[in-house]
């Protein structure tokens, strides 16, 4: 392996932070020892942190979310409006990953779940939040469970609550359940849902910091984002830009699935070559087998072809420039023997199952995508089909409220573009006619 | 004043309207199905997509930017937006369909989605003739359809309430329902049920959709999802004309279209009228017209024998002829128009009477805060205005039963069914009785029966219980020639169908009746009392002029949405 070409540089001697190698770490006393609640402590209780200067230090960082989106975390901190004790702020962790290929979340809330509220702490005291929800989605029952539990503990211990460590500000963290939804996971659809709402998404503009949840000032972060926050806090905004890319730098958890021989959630810098991940971190290739396809940041991320990887390093910049996404940094690896176009079925059902029907085009371009890709996969399908797929993924494209229809679009359009032949070799090879249909230009 | 550019053109506003309101006010056919002027927009059938520049902004001097001819450099946003959910904003400069060909692309593959799934039962539809979906189809969609699989199945026929049956396939989910009863009813009796496509809305366990304002959901459903359990597979769009006039129910005299087959009133929808209903109709004022079908009179009679208009005309002028003014009780209505009791009063005057007393008709709880009234009539208003007292009943029904009159005129109501007395208290007194149905008791003890033209049959005005002087139009034709009547259902009808004209005519279900305003008169002239009007619109000219409490009510003041009178005994 090449190692002058990542950027998360000696790697191999990383040191885990997000989930340090730890016994029992979810418990709060062996948090407490080693450095748990630290960083919220110095917040809260020193001279040399306010509001303004954690949220600086967050932008120092250069911590981008880690939910998909890849926001600048402290930028969007700073989109919050001016405090007016009249109104109530929230902050909302969002804990809903439900997209097929993540699974990097969970680990947090399972492992290390005190640093995930130490994060909210101190999110919500940088922009002077009293109330953070942490939804996380239903089929977490077990994680929903520990947390509520440590939620107690660090309730019990004044970590949380009101008064906190005697510095006089207070913070209240409420866990709450979704009922199993993938459209959750997206923001103003989970501000919906945490109302009691239909997980509808909303219009944006207003955006959350303008009018989130029940209308106040509300931000939203990933799991992973917020639990950086501690680190940041502890080891220097400075520090924490070190790590991994320049332009998309800290620790990161890669959650790889599939076709290798140790899949799981591994945490790294951010910038490790692709190459390295599969073949060293994951343990190579299951079986031996070549490296068809993969997708490097759950299923809505472009699809890259095995040689379309060599030299990318997992961080927006390349991935962006070999023509794909970081995403949630879910990577899905699929040997030489996936059939794509079945792989591609089973996608377009997920989309379909999971598109709430609130837009026209997301509602009505899911099922017929499925539609047409089962009956490709079935080997009924028409050369024409394909051109059909590409045109129903520019009608649905950013035409919705949310980007639940660029995500089912995207996988459609990147794997025709990509897997093409593959499609073609799947098409009938009797000609049908078209059935009196009309073309429409 | 602000102002955006439109395909090229210039459009003024005030204030922050959303764009696509703009749009459609200023003539700009956007098409749209989810949007709903009193409702908010979720911009969920994204079918008002455009696209949408604003003038790039200078970040030091925060003004914009200007090209090399002086004009501001607009900065386009990436993805096309929807128009209903945008405020206006000054300098926009936006691209419809008529001049781009990215919106006009994305409007016909909207509506490509949109029909995929829905079912091509235009023909048995009773939305079709006035269908968004349908109109905007053949407006902006694609010629056929590339979809080939299985349309997606949804229960159908089923019963929200007692007044409202969904279809679930024909339903587009543009959630305008929903919000009626989230924001504008708050009933919350509907919500959306299931997920993706198969989404349709639903009641929530246990709760029947049966809210005094469930049908308005029908008239704003932009499919035949919502239909009418009363009206639906009863007549064809086109088959129907329309009439707009205003709902009799009650005293709020709420705006609504007739609608008339085979001069029969088959349906009653909300016409728009900001100060009176907005875009509402209550459940009452749409069902209760079967009084304008049902039990008509079959024509005039005396005594319960059938007789021509002429013998019965001459029998009540002899009624009154006979009698001393002060044993004469003229009883006007609340249900009849003003001009029908102001000719009442002239009669009354003339023959020597007091003025004419009125019947109220209340059920208290009727009533709320919005568009129902306690008051069961359309006119008492009108009736106060006119200087009429609401009848004192039990020192009527005293002086009735002493003897104490001789002649009793009353002008379409029904004394005995309301309670006033009854039919055997009439035997002693002479009873001439203008009507609506077969089915009123008082006519039993009628001795001369007049058939009344109902609210639908006449010209006429009608005051509501705020001072709101509206005026009726005549919906369905009478028996007979009446030249007033047969302008006006040719002027006011939107379609110009049903006049005798045209081939839409119909000759069945003619009721031979009168409007006051052609019977009073001729019962005058029969006394020798003058009493020259030209028809219903003279009436009114000269009461807006004589009589303080209707100034400016002129037919031609009032036009479409009436005019709000100032209160009583205040001098405008």
């Amino acid at each position: 392996m090449d190692d002058k070409k990542t950027k998360a540089g000696d790697w191999r001697s990383y040191q885990r932070v997000l989930l340090p190698p730890v016994k029992d770490l979810h418990k709060l006393d062996v948090y407490e020892k080693h450095e748990g609640y630290k960083a919220l402590r110095e917040v809260l209780t020193t001279d040399k942190w306010n509001p303004t200067s954690v949220t600086n230090e967050v932008k120092k960082s250069g911590l981008k979310g880690r939910g998909g989106a890849g926001f600048p975390t402290g930028l969007k901190w700073s989109f919050m409006p001016p405090v007016d004790p009249n109104i109530p702020r929230f902050l909302c962790c969002n804990g809903d990953e439900s997209e097929p290929g993540t699974f990097k979340d969970r680990q947090l809330m399972e492992y290390n779940p005190h640093l995930v509220f130490e994060g909210m702490l101190i999110a919500s005291y940088a922009m002077s939040i009293k109330t953070g929800y942490l939804y996380i989605r239903g089929e977490f029952a077990d994680w929903i469970t520990l947390m509520e539990e440590e939620l107690e503990k660090a309730y019990a211990k004044g970590y949380v609550g009101k008064n906190i460590m005697g510095s006089g500000y207070s913070c209240d963290i409420v866990i709450h359940k979704g009922a199993g939804a993938y459209i959750c996971g997206e923001e103003s659809s989970l501000m919906s849902s945490l109302e009691g709402q239909r997980a509808y998404p909303r219009v944006k503009p207003p955006f959350p910091a303008q009018k989130g949840i029940w209308g106040y000032p509300t931000t939203i972060n990933n799991v992973e984002t917020l639990a950086c926050a501690p680190l940041i806090i502890n080891k220097g905004g400075e520090w924490f830009s070190k790590i991994g890319a320049p332009s998309h730098p800290g620790p990161v958890l890669y959650g790889i699935s599939g076709h290798v021989n140790r899949p799981g959630v591994f945490e790294y810098p951010t910038g490790m070559l692709i190459t390295d991940l599969i073949n060293e971190v994951a343990g190579g290739m299951r079986g031996g087998k070549k490296l068809k396809a993969l997708i490097p940041g759950g299923s809505s991320t472009p699809i890259l072809r095995a040689d379309m990887i060599e030299g990318v390093t997992m961080d927006a910049d390349s991935l962006r420039e070999a023509g794909s996404m970081m995403g949630t940094s879910g990577m899905l690896i699929m040997d030489e023997d996936v059939d794509i176009v079945s792989w591609l079925r089973r996608i377009t059902h997920f989309y379909h199952h999971e598109s709430c029907g609130q837009c026209t085009p997301c509602r009505e371009g899911t099922g017929w995508l499925e539609n047409i890709v089962t009956r490709l996969d079935e080997g009924q399908g028409q050369l024409r089909d394909l051109d059909i797929l590409l045109d129903l993924c520019t009608q649905m494209e950013g035409r919705t409220v949310c980007a639940l229809a660029d995500a089912a679009a995207w996988p459609v359009r990147y794997t025709i573009d990509r897997f093409r032949s593959e499609f073609e070799a799947k098409c009938s090879t009797e000609t049908v006619p078209s059935g009196g249909v009309l073309e429409t230009a | 004043m602000p102002n955006i550019t439109v395909d090229n053109e210039t459009l003024e506003f005030d204030g922050r309207p959303r764009l696509l309101q703009l749009c459609l006010e200023t003539g700009v056919d956007l098409p749209h199905f989810c949007y709903h002027p009193a409702m908010s927009a979720p911009a969920n059938c994204r079918q008002c997509l455009v696209e949408v520049g604003t003038p790039q902004i200078n970040r030091e001097t925060g003004k914009p930017n200007l090209d090399e001819n002086g004009q501001p450099i607009i900065q386009f946003m990436p993805k096309l937006q929807t128009s209903c959910s945008m405020d206006a904003s000054d300098g926009m400069v936006v691209r419809t369909h008529k001049s781009s060909e990215l919106v006009k692309r994305a409007q016909k593959d909207n509506l490509e989605f949109l029909l995929i799934n829905h079912p091509l039962d235009c023909p048995i539809c009773d939305q079709a003739g006035h269908c968004p979906l349908q109109n905007q189809t053949y407006k902006h969609g694609p010629e056929g359809s590339r979809f080939e699989f299985r349309k997606v199945s949804k229960p159908k026929q089923i019963d929200l309430g007692p007044r409202v049956v969904l279809d679930g396939e024909r339903c587009i989910n543009c959630t305008r329902c929903i919000r009626f009863t989230d924001e504008i009813s708050e009933s919350h009796q509907l919500t959306i049920i299931e997920r993706g496509v198969r989404n349709y809305p639903m009641t929530p366990p246990g709760v029947e959709f049966d809210e005094p304002y469930s049908m308005n959901v029908i008239d704003i459903c932009p499919v035949g999802a919502l239909t009418s359990k009363d009206s639906r597979f009863r007549a064809r769009t086109w088959e129907m004309s329309k009439t707009a006039s205003i709902s009799t129910v009650n005293a709020r005299g709420s705006n609504c279209y007739y609608w008339v087959k085979d001069n029969k009133i088959v349906e009653i929808t909300p016409r728009t009228n900001m100060d009176v209903n907005e875009y509402w109709l209550a459940d009452e004022d749409r069902l209760d017209y079967r009084i304008f079908n049902d039990n008509r009179p079959l024509g005039p009679t005396i005594s319960g024998a059938d007789v021509n208009w002429d013998a019965a005309y001459k029998a009540v002028a002899d009624c009154l002829k006979g009698a001393k003014g002060d044993r004469v009780q003229f009883l006007g209505s609340a249900f009849a128009t003003v001009e029908d009791n102001y000719l009442l009063s002239k009669l009354a005057t003339a023959v020597g009477a007091s003025t004419p007393m009125y019947l109220t008709h209340t059920e208290a709880g009727r009533g709320d805060t919005w568009l129902r009234t306690d008051d069961r009539t359309p006119n008492s208003q009108g009736c106060e205005r006119l200087g009429f007292q609401p009848a004192n009943r039990s020192a009527l029904r005293s002086l009735i039963q002493s003897g104490g009159l001789d002649v009793l005129y009353v002008l379409e109501d029904d004394p005995v069914a309301s309670g006033l007395c009854s039919a055997e208290d009439l035997a002693g007194v002479k009873v001439v009785l203008h009507y609506y149905n077969s089915t009123n008791q008082t006519l039993p003890a009628a001795d001369v029966a007049i058939p009344a033209a109902t609210a639908v049959e006449t010209v006429g005005t009608l005051v509501n219980d705020q001072g709101h002087a509206q005026r009726l139009r005549p919906a369905k034709s009478i028996a007979g020639v009446n030249r007033t009547l047969s302008m006006e259902i040719g002027k006011c009808r939107a379609d110009r169908h049903g006049t005798p004209f045209d081939k839409w005519y119909d000759e069945s279900n003619l009721i031979n009746c009168q409007p006051g305003w052609v019977s009073i008169p001729r019962i005058a002239s029969d006394l020798n009392i003058e009493m020259n009007y030209k028809g219903p619109r003279n009436i009114m000219a000269e009461l807006s002029s004589a009589n303080d409490a209707f100034a400016g009510a002129t037919y031609e003041a009032m036009g479409e949405f009436g005019v709000r009178l100032s209160e009583i005994g205040v001098t405008a």
